[in-house]
């Protein structure tokens, strides 16, 4: 069965793992990238139906810029991006919990570091299936 | 930033000239009106109504000068500022050498007056600008005397107050002006040493703050850098481990779970110590946070709510008294609620089973008061001047509970504070109380 596809991008491999193994048990198609370069190339050849996008990767904010390109981009502007981030304390943002601020970050939901596996299934269930 | 906050403090100083020079026109006044009035003593009553009318004049046209360079924060308002205190400096001299030459000159002992002008410029003025100012004083009585001495102009004694004939006593003049003199050249030496002095260690203080700030703020830097690259391994640990412990990797047998869970559990024990450490850090760094205005019980119920359950599970019995009147307070709300979740869980914590803990909350005026009691074990008297300390914890705190983190309570000062509230103590061997005031509506500090 086949319950959608997700790509996650984040530069720390054992987190990204960790998420796939986590995944992987509710048979979703999970793909990762290391860096949103690298994000971008998959994004367009595998049209993924979520994607996890970690905020800090080789530069801080690099996460907050790619959110910011997916939203704008009319190809890529539906698919819905979950945010998962340590990075509150140090950028000294502070960003409500739930659905990220549509004004300056058009993300569809934050959560924090580290993700604990049922979290992580509640949220991306729901946001598939908001999709579908 | 220094220029700006030495020009401010000449500006009040300058405001508070301008209210002492009212208060002298007044001053002159009653005693004229005193001394011709009612001690009937003879003196030129028009001409000194006069030199009030002239000094009215003046200081309001320095009110008006002042309120301008007030609103101009720049170095010529600060230069405009120190030329306007010169300016009332001497103009002052010229008019109380007026007063007197129309009130017996060297008859008049308020003569002693010219001494306040020159303590008020050697603080104000530069040393030299203070000499300047008291060769000025020396110069303008001196010719006072002279003239009053040789006749030039007319004298107007102090009839019914000082003997006639002083002023053409000339051994008597000159043994008069020359301890005038010296008395005020010994003030203003005497006055401008102390400042000076005073000066020299306010800029060796200001100095040591700042440095001290500095070693601050790169100690604050290191924290947040240390913090956050131990936080990012830790959230990958915990990621791998509740992989683990979920199962999904296959099942595990009791022994396995256990020691996953244990691992898990000091996994996040570590988390939330290094995820306090730079919320902490990061508020001192930063000094803001989000402000909104938000009903105050609300949060008090909530925070009790948050640790109803672990007091029932020690059957201790939790209680609260708020007063209806709280209403709304303006900061943040995240903040002031962990605090207070934080204190009773403490609170909590410390209380052996079957204790008491209570939260107390009153309205007062422009704050709230919040009181959090237990019968815990309380904190010894020589150590509670330590405990809002970072990392620091009672003797008898780290017997009783081993892995609190130390950096509750130094949190919770910092949010109080910030909040432009205040935080401390009371404990005795019945007890402990935490006593916060918020302000309702702080300018966040």
């Amino acid at each position: 069965m086949q319950e959608g596809k997700i790509l996650i991008i984040d530069d720390d491999p054992d987190i990204s793992e960790a998420m796939t193994v986590v995944l992987e048990s509710k048979n979703y198609q999970v793909s990762v990238a290391r860096n949103s370069r690298e994000g971008m190339d998959r994004i367009q050849a595998q049209k993924p139906d979520l994607i996890i996008l970690d905020v800090m990767m080789d530069t801080p904010q690099e996460g907050f810029t790619l959110g910011r390109q997916l939203k704008e981009d009319p190809k890529t502007k539906d698919i819905p991006v979950l945010m998962v981030t340590a990075v509150k304390e140090k950028t000294g943002l502070d960003f409500k919990a739930e659905a990220g601020d549509e004004t300056w970050l058009p993300v569809e939901e934050f959560i924090d570091k580290p993700v604990k596996p049922q979290i992580l299934l509640e949220k991306v269930g729901k946001l598939i299936s908001k999709r579908k | 930033m220094e220029e700006v906050l030495e020009q401010a403090s000449l500006a009040r100083r300058a405001h508070w000239l301008v209210q002492l020079r009212w208060l002298a026109i007044g001053f002159l006044v009653g005693a004229v009106f005193v001394a011709r009035r009612i001690l009937d003593i003879q003196l030129h009553e028009q001409a000194l109504y006069i030199l009030a009318g002239i000094i009215l004049a003046y200081n309001t046209m320095l009110h008006v000068a002042l309120r301008r360079t007030d609103r101009r924060r720049t170095e010529q308002a600060g230069n405009a500022l120190h030329r306007i205190l010169i300016l009332q400096s001497t103009a002052d001299l010229f008019i109380l050498t007026g007063i007197l030459y129309f009130s017996g000159g060297i008859e008049n002992p308020f003569s002693f007056f010219f001494m306040f002008h020159m303590i008020i410029s050697s603080t104000l003025l530069s040393r030299m600008q203070s000499y300047i100012q008291a060769t000025i004083a020396v110069v303008l009585f001196g010719l006072l005397l002279l003239l009053d001495y040789t006749g030039l102009v007319q004298h107007y004694p102090l009839r019914g107050f000082a003997p006639e004939g002083l002023h053409t006593d000339g051994r008597f003049v000159l043994g008069y002006w020359f301890v005038f003199a010296t008395t005020v050249y010994v003030v203003v030496y005497l006055a401008t040493s102390i400042v000076a002095q005073l000066r020299k260690q306010q800029a060796r203080y200001r100095n040591a703050n700042e440095q001290l700030q500095q070693k601050d703020h790169i100690k604050n830097e290191y924290v947040l850098r240390v913090t956050h690259d131990i936080k990012s391994h830790l959230a990958a640990i915990k990621s791998c481990l509740d992989v683990v412990e979920s199962g999904l990797l296959g099942p595990l047998n009791e022994e396995q779970t256990d020691f996953v869970e244990r691992a898990n559990h000091r996994a996040e024990k570590c988390m939330h110590f290094i995820s306090s450490l730079l919320r902490l850090t990061r508020m001192r760094m930063t000094g803001h946070f989000d402000r909104t205005c938000f009903p105050f019980k609300n949060l008090l119920y909530d925070s009790f709510a948050a640790i109803e359950d672990r007091a029932a599970a020690k059957r201790i019995a939790a209680a609260y008294e708020i007063d209806p009147a709280i209403d709304q307070v303006c900061g943040s709300e995240v903040l002031l609620e962990d605090t207070l979740t934080n204190l009773l869980s403490n609170a909590v914590k410390y209380t052996p089973d079957g204790g008491k803990v209570i939260l107390r909350a009153n309205d007062r005026k422009n704050e709230v008061l919040v009181e959090i009691s237990d019968t815990g074990i309380g904190i010894p008297p020589e150590e509670i001047g330590d405990i809002f300390n970072e990392f620091y914890r009672a003797s008898n705190a780290r017997e009783t509970v081993r892995d609190g983190t130390g950096l509750g309570l130094s949190m919770a000062r910092e949010v109080i504070e910030k909040h432009g509230g205040r935080i401390w103590v009371e404990s005795g061997p019945e007890g402990t109380t935490f006593f916060l005031t918020i302000p309702k509506d702080s300018a966040i500090s």
